[in-house]
């Protein structure tokens, strides 16, 4: 179904000529299917039309002409997953244009951005000013802007805690084509505060799992940012994909450790957090500790072979990052006590300055997570249960894992040693766990795997009272942690409805209207 | 190999968008993050690799007719295979190829379009890419007294290649690298006339068969000569007959060097001295056909085996790491006087010229609009000039500054050393 001439025209009016699409090699690549969850069906629908809006005014005006048209919209920013339309009828805007870093405060410690600036540019140049922003753990890929990037959940939320939590001020076009800016930024036009003075709206825009494309579009947003001890530039050398760290530079550390039981691990993490000695903090599995650093599957099977034979425990990561001398020996000391006191044990590869600087980098960066889960196969699945407690979290990865067991033995999903990771959040105030599923989305027997043991898992969460995920998206999905969860769903589809009425912007990720 | 031995390389991509950028791990602020000359300035995805592996996926499954856009699309790159290294820091699959192949896909079934159509013919008649005459291949060698190895035993061939042998502009470049040759004492010769193009831009267009042609003709004369180097500063050239003629086993064994290369060792087995002072602060531009994707071909036997975790390894993959980066530096820094100064972008994450993959015809506009942010990056280091290895490369940077008015000056290595010694 082609675009209306009336509304192509008009379309094109606003981005003009160069900005706009509908030729099929277009709207074709934009219809891939991306990775996450794949299915045997390679392509989605087509989008109608492709728009590339340079600024908040034609993002507005686009929105506008999709309410009067009665047609919906869908805007993304680098496009991973989230984004694709649900059937004919929708148009896309591709924010690629809206790439600017707007401001950075280093006495006010924030940053403002627009959607397409990614996560390492942005960090790249708070280093350069001594700061650092937290980073999506699904990459440095990914959008800097926190309601853009998804949860924000990284390796940094140790230290530089999520998305929900910095979001600062933010400029919002609202699905039926309102521009408002809300917190500071709404009465003041600053943007250092994201709840007033001016309207707050966070709880509205955000939801548990931000809108994934249904609520409107994001336009520009501040987020708090952090204090940065290492170097503006960190020593990397070397020529893709060896890249080697010259050096550890002073005050950073790498340990991997590995504890004699589960409960002294979350022992140490619990007092790790408790003496706020972390800059990330991971418990991970040491086979995906250095895949980032390995070249190719094959070399991480061998890796996951050999580390399975050194550390036959439950293992973490974590990497200090220390602000002087002093500090660095006294987080090294209580790191000490710690580890005596829960019987932990360090590997030495964290000791060789070469694997450990790159290791560090590479987990400051976020670089790892692509090949972590999609270089297998290009199609992988995280099974999460709601953010929580460090305990809840082993709890739900341990009864998840028995079940996705299962699946491996039907050949239902691949056998590739069952990864998991939890990343602490606030120095152990709440965690975040993934047990990552892989598989070959071409093979039906497998594709079906995919989509059947991730259902099972939310299963699991729901039934074992573990919280609601901040992956779950779509109505089926929310509708089925809705009953178990004071009914929220009634909640999202009352805003959906309220900033909604004409149902211009495409929900499938995120709930519809309908009950 | 066709489109469709990539089809499980192509539907491999997962979207991630890491193709677009540079290394993650090599960038170095809000500037020059972006490595994609094509989708850096038509936005739309399907310019990008990953836009161009899904799309490849639609084309096997026939969902898209090779309508101009299609073309258009596919045309506008310039196969600088800058998005395959980026997207080999985390997977392993083929980008570049995979997009050769739709080249050559497109070639096959009849689809091109008139101004490469224009370039071809000028090779099938004249043996060249630059449209010319083919008598005056040799030009640039009159006056000076350099052997011929279609008639003289010689153990090195100097090929010019086509960019400078018909350019006047560029024939400096020539007879400098043979003075130096001959001033290394190095027993070489030409092939003059009956020099030809070494057909990798042919290739990179998508016309396979006239690659072919081109690389069985050249491998007959060289053989025949028993010449056992070859020399080119043409990195083009340098690519085709060190890493595609060995792809297409034609190569029998030649040793093929890059001028940098070459001049490199000379210097360090004290046979050329740079002793003479050169005041000035340079950058150096990595050509893509020298650096990213001039490391040696790997032969694969095309299969997948299954590994310990159940997940298939595929084959080793040529990922940049082995490019000539370091000899074209080490001949700039063993020039006395001169300040050199890296880019932010650079080596196996350099950005194109905006030459290659047949833009400089298809659409010079593009090309100029690439070299262009390429001469900004530069500027941006404060460097007075940008050396490079390569004729195409300093062609399209000297006709952007034309456009743009800069006042920074482009040098081959040849030249700067040419000075110094």
């Amino acid at each position: 179904m082609a675009l209306k001439r009336d509304i192509y025209r008009a379309l094109e009016d606003v981005v003009g000529p160069e900005n706009i699409s509908e030729d099929s090699v277009i709207l074709d690549s934009y219809a891939w299917r991306s990775g996450l969850l794949a299915g045997t069906e390679k392509f989605v629908p087509r989008f109608e039309a492709i728009t590339l809006p340079k600024d908040t005014a034609e993002v507005q005006a686009i929105v506008r002409l999709c309410n009067r048209f009665g047609i919906q919209f869908k805007a993304s920013s680098t496009g991973w997953s989230y984004c694709d339309p649900s059937g004919p009828g929708i148009i896309k805007l591709d924010l690629r244009r809206m790439d600017r870093i707007l401001e950075i405060n280093e006495k006010s410690m924030y940053a403002v951005v627009e959607p397409y600036v990614i996560a390492t540019q942005l960090q790249a140049e708070l280093m350069k000013r001594g700061l650092n922003c937290n980073v999506n753990g699904a990459g440095g890929n990914c959008s800097a802007m926190p309601i853009v990037g998804h949860a924000g959940l990284g390796p940094l939320s140790e230290s530089g805690s999520y998305g929900e939590r910095n979001q600062l001020a933010l400029e919002w076009v609202t699905p039926d084509g309102e521009i408002v800016r809300l917190g500071s930024l709404g009465s003041l036009n600053k943007w250092f505060c994201g709840d007033g003075p001016g309207p707050s709206l966070r709880g509205i825009v955000r939801g548990n799992t931000v809108p994934l494309g249904g609520l409107g579009v994001f336009t520009k947003a501040a987020q708090k940012v952090y204090h940065w001890p290492g170097p503006p530039l960190f020593p990397i050398e070397g020529v893709s994909p060896d890249f080697i760290s010259s050096e550890i530079p002073p005050g950073f550390m790498l340990g991997n450790f590995y504890v004699t039981s589960t409960e002294n691990m979350i022992k140490a993490i619990r007092k790790i957090g408790e003496s706020e000695i972390g800059f990330e903090l991971m418990i991970m599995n040491f086979a995906s500790i250095d895949e980032s650093l390995l070249r190719s599957d094959a070399e991480i099977a061998d890796e996951f072979e050999q580390m399975s034979r050194t550390a036959q425990a439950p293992t973490f990561m974590l990497i200090i990052a220390a602000n002087s001398p002093n500090d660095f020996e006294y987080k090294k000391k209580v790191l000490q006590l710690i580890m005596e006191e829960t019987g932990g044990k360090m590997l030495p590869m964290a000791e060789d300055p070469k694997f450990a600087g790159s290791f560090i980098w590479s987990f400051i960066r976020c670089t790892g997570a692509n090949s972590g889960c999609f270089r297998a196969t290009g199609a992988f699945g995280g099974m999460v249960p709601g953010t929580d407690i460090l305990d809840v979290m082993v709890n739900y990865v341990q009864r998840a894992a028995k079940t996705m067991e299962e699946f491996i033995r039907k050949d239902m999903l691949l056998a590739d040693g069952m990864i998991s990771f939890i990343q602490m959040i606030e120095h152990g105030h709440q965690a975040h766990a993934e047990l990552l599923t892989r598989y070959f989305p071409n093979d039906p027997k497998q594709a079906r795997g995919g989509a059947e043991f991730n259902m099972e898992a939310n299963k699991i969460a729901v039934s074992g009272r573990f919280g609601v995920p901040h992956h779950v998206w779509s109505d089926s999905v929310h509708d089925l942690y809705g009953p178990h969860t004071s009914h929220y769903t009634k909640w999202l589809r009352s805003i959906k409805k309220t900033f909604d009425p004409n149902a211009a912007s495409e929900a499938t990720n995120y709930i519809t209207a309908d009950e | 190999m066709a489109l469709e031995d990539y089809r499980s390389d192509m539907e491999m991509c997962s979207r991630c968008s890491i193709c677009k950028f540079v290394p993650l791990e090599r960038l170095k602020g809000y500037q020059h993050a972006n490595v994609c000359p094509s989708i850096s300035r038509y936005k739309f995805h399907a310019y990008s690799g990953g836009g161009r592996m899904g799309f490849g996926v639609a084309m096997l499954e026939k969902r898209l007719d090779y309508a101009d856009k299609l073309l258009e699309v596919i045309y506008n790159c310039q196969m600088c295979g800058a998005c395959d290294i980026s997207c080999k820091t985390a997977m392993d699959m083929e980008v570049l190829e995979a997009i050769n192949e739709m080249r050559i896909k497109c070639v096959k079934e009849g689809h091109t379009i008139p101004a490469l159509d224009g370039v071809i013919n000028s090779l099938r008649k004249q043996g060249t890419m630059v449209p010319g005459v083919k008598a005056g291949r040799g030009k640039w060698v009159e006056g000076l007294e350099v052997k011929d190895f279609t008639r003289q035993k010689t153990k090195v061939i100097y090929h010019a290649g086509c960019r400078t042998s018909y350019d006047r502009d560029m024939w400096g470049i020539a007879r400098t690298t043979a003075a130096l040759l001959q001033k290394a004492g190095i027993d070489f010769g030409i092939g003059g006339e009956n020099e030809s193009c070494c057909g990798g831009r042919a290739y990179q267009m998508g016309y396979k068969e006239d690659f072919l042609r081109q690389a069985k003709r050249n491998m007959a004369l060289f053989q025949k000569s028993g010449a056992e180097i070859l020399v080119t500063g043409c990195a083009d050239g340098y690519h085709a007959f060190k890493t595609l003629y060995d792809k297409y086993g034609v190569k029998n064994g030649l040793e093929v060097l890059h001028t940098t290369e070459y001049l490199d060792r000379l210097i360090k087995e004290g046979r050329l001295k740079p002793t003479r002072k050169v005041a000035m602060r340079v950058t150096y531009h990595d050509p893509c056909h020298l650096g990213r994707l001039g490391e040696p071909y790997l032969h694969w036997p095309q299969e997948q085996v299954p590994v310990k975790t159940n997940i298939l390894a595929p084959k080793e993959l040529r990922r940049g790491t082995y490019g000539i980066y370091e000899p074209p530096r080490d001949v700039i820094r063993s020039i006395p006087g001169l300040k050199f100064v890296e880019m932010d972008r650079i080596k196996e994450y350099t950005w194109c010229c905006g030459s290659g993959g047949g833009v400089n015809d298809s659409n010079p506009g593009f090309a100029r609009w690439t070299a262009e942010e390429r001469i900004n990056e530069a500027e941006s280091t404060g460097a007075e000039a940008i050396v490079t290895a390569c004729p195409w490369c300093e062609k399209t940077f000297k006709d952007a500054i034309k456009e743009n008015g800069s006042k920074i000056k482009i040098y081959d290595v040849v030249e700067l050393l040419a000075k110094a010694v």
